[in-house]
């Protein structure tokens, strides 16, 4: 199998997200998480949830009618109050580089824009559904489904590559403050 | 339970290290539920790549495909919590929190290097 330079386009897109991503974290790290206010926010949240998650566990075994469980409950509701507080406060205190790394964002997307305006940067493997190849055909010429634009491209580069440098530095968001998932089941609390 | 899981509290970092292969396969080893849903997440970015990988090398076409890596994705995933680590999946927030860990990254992941190798090898 030989390699192509007909689609060296997307590497090139690769490595500029890759080379992005670290930016955005450098300066992430440089304006929130090397400061002391984050840090202990940041392990307030922790030590929280894992009260919580305990308490949840003993509070479990608890006969349903008893003055223990029901002080228990509102410990529980008392420090999930204090958890969404404290991730409201890093919420905020993460907006400041939030900003800086928007810009460093709107401006390498200006720059890639411009070079690959147009350009089919590589083949999708798939006829995607209409409403991706809004994003996936964008700008480009002709019919052909497997088109792919820049913007579907660094798209894809900007969540996977991010999001799992965020993860293996250690700078990813705390679960608990990331909100219900896909699959979550609301919770029911006993009293 | 207990006394597991403040053992487990010296085991790998919370913030999502790569755990190491040992681990991986022991249903003996402490487990917390952060390790747990970190564990999975990485095994379902590997998931991901390792298929996107193979997938744009052989190559793989077609919409099907990505139905195929999702089944195979959570199957693997769900075989992994049930019949390796043996887990109570109640105790770890239930089968949904389990089986999301890390699946849209995942899916991303896997998107990425399917079409980069497909694009690059076979035109």
């Amino acid at each position: 199998m030989a390699l192509s330079m007909k689609y060296l386009d997307s590497v090139i897109i690769l490595a500029i997200s890759f080379a992005t991503a670290a930016i955005c974290e450098v300066i992430s790290w440089v304006l929130i998480y090397r400061t002391p206010s984050y840090k202990s926010l940041r392990s307030s949240i922790d030590r929280a949830s894992r009260k919580l998650e305990v308490m949840k566990g003993a509070s479990a075994g608890i006969p349903a009618v008893s003055s223990t469980k029901s002080s228990k409950v509102k410990k529980m509701d008392r420090l999930e109050n204090s958890l969404k507080e404290s991730s409201r406060d890093l919420s905020f205190a993460k907006f400041k580089s939030g900003g800086v790394v928007a810009i460093v964002l709107v401006i390498v997307f200006g720059l890639l824009n411009s070079l690959f305006e147009g350009k089919v940067v590589a083949k999708l493997p798939f006829s995607p559904i209409p409403f991706i190849q809004r994003m996936s055909h964008r700008g480009l010429l002709g019919d052909d489904p497997t088109d792919c634009a820049m913007v579907f491209l660094y798209f894809l580069c900007s969540v996977s590559i991010r999001s799992n440098l965020q993860k293996i530095l250690g700078f990813a968001p705390p679960r608990n403050t990331a909100g219900p998932g896909l699959f979550s089941m609301p919770e029911t609390k006993s009293r | 339970m207990r006394e597991r899981g403040k053992a487990s509290k010296q085991l790998a970092d919370a913030n999502g290290d790569a755990p190491s292969k040992s681990k991986l396969l022991d249903p003996a080893s402490p487990l917390e539920k952060e390790e747990l849903l970190d564990k999975l997440y990485w095994i379902r970015q590997a998931i991901g790549l390792f298929c996107g990988l193979l997938w744009g090398g052989i190559p793989l076409v077609g919409s099907f495909w990505i139905v195929v890596f999702v089944a195979l994705s959570s199957a693997t995933i769900y075989g992994y919590y049930t019949f390796t680590l043996k887990i109570d999946e109640e105790e770890f927030g239930g089968h949904g929190t389990l089986l999301q860990e890390g699946m849209f990254t995942s899916a991303m992941l896997f998107l990425l290097s399917w079409i980069i190798v497909y694009s690059i090898l076979h035109f």
